[in-house]
């Protein structure tokens, strides 16, 4: 029984938010019976957020003593109590559930825990690195996470108080944070849907015959129209990640890579389809061990040391070495500059601040500094503008491999790719940690409910980055496939 | 920001003709003597107003250079309308010309609109192909046509802008089926009724809420 509860999960959240809020004791007869240690067993077996969310709603009901939350915490309604990360959080995690299996749930779950209001009161308390584990070691993940999340469900119901621990706790949370992001990064594939509310259906029109750019730009068109139509929020009207990657021709390159690899791909099936025997048994090995190097790795992405501008260039110089391929990618290595100028800027303008602080009048110091919202739409800026340049220099690396410049082992090839892939991703990540580390610096006199949104749109939509370079890097197998069949014969 | 439709538009040509000389002129208004060779294809966008509208023109620039033509071929389909770019100082590049639209004709759409540019007018001392020429080819294939300079900007807005009124011509006329993308016509946010996108049937929806 309690399995099907399980499956019935991801409906359950995906229903607005106020309904779960407003009757949450509707549904909680349906989970009573399990006891206290069953979320536990429940979780072992299907790590799925719920449980999780579940046993920490289990914990909380025991800190907080209050038998009447007993069966609302039991109920799959607990997410009411997220109440206050606002309407898009709340969906976006449920068509993460909805769609993704196990493991990567607990990460966004944790990610978004992370990166609201909870978790720096959560971290503040544990003071270490365990996101990370636990997102390796899923199995585990989950109890732990019930376990430790336990403070934190206390200070849910008094999100205004603990903007003091966000303050002193940032640091913190945005090394959880970030560990538990470039978990979900190295899985985006599974997760490109949910990085931004307006793409959640991405994934599952993607299985549908409808190509990713289209349904990306119907994804930014939604935005733009929710643009249009409400203009509430300063932030939200300034930095739109969708519209920004359009602005920076992504799209563009996306479609025009993903034509070339349906093209690709017409043809390799064609060719296949003319073979026979052991002609055909000797190519697909061949063209197997060619798929197996794009089946990305997990890669580490602990280096502690940041990278400069040089030595991304020359990271990248010798990728494109190694594919044989003569490209500059120069827009990328230049959006990537002025981005890194941007935050130093703003890094040197804090310390200032910083130094003025006691002599100088506080009200002045205001009215100089670089906002969160200014640092947040920078952020977002700069994130849109890497990402549509990787997709550009995918998308020029596939045109040149069929233009057939130098012919190279199509593997190797696709080795360079794989770590150009790697490569990329882990940017992504480094200048979301470098914005989010400078958001929380900055931002240490706001208000929680101001700079938490912020904190976790960046997050989101380095995720949404890493996704989109993974699926460019996908889109060039089939490439990668033709050229090793033009060079046999 | 918003826009009523977006139209997708390719420029084709010899290599060397001014196609994305003549793209840098309409999105950025100025002219670079010196041009990079194009990879496979570079984008640009811009918007234009037609008949109290917003229109989008999502451009694709493709490479001229002939070893890049069965990859720029995959770019064809999917536009609404075409700028066909020969060189005035050039025979060849005039020659070329039933290559290309046959080329056009065959990977695209055929309602796509094919605008015929003869490019670089203001070399007028090294001309090689009359005037008179390149309108008796288009009126043969049923083409518009138009003399320009990407570097004096004669023409350049007119040559972009006329191909995207015929367009909306035909989406008037109801010649277009703006539902199927493959036509390379895109219906803009505020158009599509939010609940059931793309659901409304019949010509007029052009004349709806929007402006």
């Amino acid at each position: 029984m309690s399995k099907k509860d399980n499956c019935e999960t991801p409906g359950d959240l995906s229903k607005p938010q106020e309904e779960l809020t407003a009757q949450p004791k509707d549904s909680s007869p349906v989970e009573e019976k399990p006891i206290v240690t069953e979320p536990v067993t429940i979780t072992r077996k299907r790590p799925e957020s719920k449980s999780s969310s579940l046993s920490i709603e289990e914990e909380e009901s025991h800190t907080s003593d209050k038998p009447e939350q007993d069966s609302a915490a039991k109920s799959p309604s607990s997410w009411g109590y997220w109440g206050s990360w606002g309407k898009s959080l709340i969906s976006t995690a449920s068509a993460t559930v909805a769609t993704v299996g196990h493991g990567i749930s607990t990460a966004i779950e944790k990610a978004e825990s992370t990166l609201g209001v909870p978790s720096p009161v959560e971290l503040s308390f544990r003071d270490q690195p365990e996101v990370a584990e636990d997102a390796s070691t899923r199995e585990s993940a989950e109890s732990t996470e019930g376990e430790t999340s336990s403070p934190i469900s206390g200070a849910l119901g008094f999100l205004s108080s603990i903007s003091t621990a966000v303050q002193s706790t940032g640091k913190t949370v945005i090394t959880g944070g970030l560990d538990a992001l470039e978990f979900i990064g190295k899985r985006t594939m599974d997760v490109i849907a949910e990085g931004d509310p307006g793409f959640k259906k991405t994934k599952g029109l993607m299985h549908r015959n409808t190509t990713l750019s289209h349904v990306l730009r119907e994804a930014k068109e939604r935005e733009e129209q929710r643009v249009n139509s409400d203009v509430t929020t300063e932030t939200e009207r300034q930095a739109h990640y969708g519209l920004l990657f359009d602005e920076y021709q992504g799209l563009s390159h996306l479609e025009a890579l993903e034509l070339l690899s349906k093209e690709s791909e017409g043809k390799v099936k064609s060719i296949l389809g003319a073979l026979s025997g052991e002609e055909l048994a000797k190519l697909k090995q061949e063209l197997e061990s060619l798929k197996e190097v794009f089946s990305l790795e997990e890669f580490d992405d602990d280096e502690e040391v940041e990278k400069g501008d040089e030595d991304f260039i020359k990271e990248l110089s010798v990728l494109f070495q190694d594919l044989h391929i003569s490209m500059r990618p120069e827009k990328l290595t230049n959006a990537r500059k002025a981005a890194y100028r941007w935050i130093n800027k703003v890094e040197e303008e804090e310390k200032k601040l910083m130094a003025e602080e006691e002599s100088t009048d506080p009200k002045e110091e205001e009215q100089q500094k670089y906002t969160v919202e200014d640092i947040h739409e920078s952020a977002i800026r700069s994130l849109a503008e890497l990402t549509a340049c990787s997709m550009e220099v995918f998308h020029k690396t596939a045109t040149l491999i069929l233009h057939g410049e130098a012919s190279v082992a199509a593997v190797s090839r696709g080795k360079a790719l794989s770590q150009m892939t790697i490569t990329l991703c882990k940017e992504i990540s480094q200048l979301s940690k470098k914005i989010t580390t400078l958001l929380t610096t900055s931002g240490a006199s706001e208000k929680s409910d101001i700079l938490n949104p912020l904190i976790t749109g960046v997050f989101l939509e380095a995720s949404n980055s890493a996704s989109y370079i993974q699926d460019a890097f996908q889109l060039l197998l089939p490439v990668l496939e033709i050229s090793h069949i033009q060079s046999r014969t | 920001m918003a826009y009523a439709y977006l139209f997708k538009y390719i420029i084709i040509g010899d290599t060397g003709v001014g196609k994305s000389c003549l793209l840098l002129q309409f999105t950025d208004k100025r002219f670079q003597p010196v041009h990079d060779l194009t990879i496979g294809v570079e984008f640009g966008a811009r918007m234009i107003t037609i008949d109290g509208k917003q229109i989008k023109l999502q451009i694709w620039d493709t490479a001229g250079q002939e070893s890049f033509r069965s990859i720029t071929r995959s770019y064809y389909r999917g536009a609404a309308g075409a700028l066909l770019v020969y060189d005035i100082t050039r025979r060849d590049t005039f020659n070329h010309l039933t290559t290309w639209l046959e080329d056009a004709r065959q990977h695209s759409n055929s309602n796509m609109v094919i605008m015929l540019i003869a490019n670089k007018s203001d070399l007028e001392s090294r001309r090689e192909v009359k005037k008179e020429e390149g309108e008796a080819f288009a009126r043969e294939h049923g083409l518009i046509f138009m003399e320009t300079s990407a570097k004096t900007a004669s023409n350049v807005e007119e040559a972009f802008i006329n191909t995207a009124k015929e367009i909306y011509e035909k989406i008037q006329e109801g010649v277009f089926d703006i539902n199927n993308e493959a036509n390379g016509i895109k219906i803009g946010p505020q158009h599509s009724t939010p609940g059931s996108p793309g659901s409304h049937m019949g010509g007029q929806q052009a004349g709806g809420g929007c402006c």
